[in-house]
């Protein structure tokens, strides 16, 4: 049997700097993660926290941190007794640069068998990256590098 | 075996009605379709196509449901490339439904959830969709967000 695995990809008009740095700060977390504070060192190996109005919602550990490419911390919701039973899963935010936008891979997987933590994150995560998504974006649309493979093959 | 199906679910600041028209207006299509243009009237029974700029046929089919502005559903195949038209036929739904998320951002947004299943086997044509349908989706969001009308600088 196969474990689970979610992966999201959305497409930012950003850039990487500025994604990587919305996924650790403080105040923007605060913002586009419907009031989900994150607070970490980000040192590998250093607790991550999320609080929202004081109470801890989420812990976690840094797996790795590597602005402004990838980001990893392993993931426990404390916030119901349904979930928090749970071992911890893993997140990696996988950040690619592509002219003036950032494709954003997020891969949660390592999830503890029959997990309810798999069912809610899969509600979950469409949200917080269609806020960041919002939160972040000036008034553009998106690039289409493969536009510009066929000019370069084209000359 | 479950049939190969890829799902998306994005969330949008705009209006069920809003989300609709940009997803069976030709013109506004090729916005953020990157030049690709739907031939369509949309309506339920009628035949679909995309075609690239240059005229050559990307997809076709015909709209299996519309159900305004909540449900479409077309019966879609690709043409252009071999090995993706010899998997056949697939169904791709569309569904708006409202959310009352984004409370700081002034209110109410749209779900858009994306359900693309093959109707036979194979692989290849729901790993390229896979592909397709985040750029595609992510466009369409900037595009109703911020209001960009021109997708090349």
């Amino acid at each position: 049997m196969s474990k689970p695995v979610f992966v999201y990809v959305s497409y930012i008009a950003s850039t990487p700097d500025k994604v990587f740095k919305a996924l650790t700060d403080t105040e923007a977390t605060g913002k586009f993660w419907f009031g989900n504070a994150v607070t970490s060192d980000w040192a590998v190996g250093s607790p991550v926290t999320f609080h929202r109005e004081g109470k801890l919602i989420l812990k976690g550990e840094v797996l790795e941190y590597d602005p402004p490419r990838r980001l990893s911390y392993t993931f426990k919701p404390m916030h119901d007794e349904l979930y928090s039973g749970e071992q911890p899963s893993r997140v990696v935010f996988d950040l690619e640069k592509q002219k003036d936008q950032v494709k954003l891979t997020v891969t949660h997987d390592d999830f503890a068998p029959d997990s309810k933590v798999f069912g809610s994150i899969s509600n979950g995560w469409p949200l917080v990256l269609s806020s960041l998504k919002s939160y972040l974006e000036a008034n553009r649309v998106l690039h289409a590098p493969w536009y510009e493979k066929q000019a370069a093959a084209a000359s | 075996m479950a049939r190969p199906r890829f799902v998306y679910v994005t969330y949008i600041r705009t209006t069920p009605e809003k989300l609709w028209a940009a997803l069976t207006d030709p013109q506004t299509i090729r916005k953020y379709w990157f030049g690709i243009t739907a031939e369509s009237t949309f309506e339920a029974g009628a035949p679909w196509r995309l075609n690239f700029e240059d005229g050559r046929v990307a997809d076709t089919g015909e709209i299996l449901e519309s159900v305004p502005p909540r449900r479409l559903a077309i019966r879609w195949r690709n043409e252009f490339k071999p090995e993706l038209k010899a998997e056949g036929w697939s169904r791709c739904t569309m569904e708006i439904e409202m959310a009352d998320y984004y409370p700081d951002f002034g209110g109410k947004a749209v779900k858009l959830t994306i359900t693309h299943e093959l109707e036979g086997e194979g692989t290849k044509f729901i790993e390229a969709v896979s592909g397709g349908w985040p750029k595609v989706l992510s466009n369409l969001k900037s595009l109703l967000e911020t209001g960009a009308t021109a997708f090349k600088d």
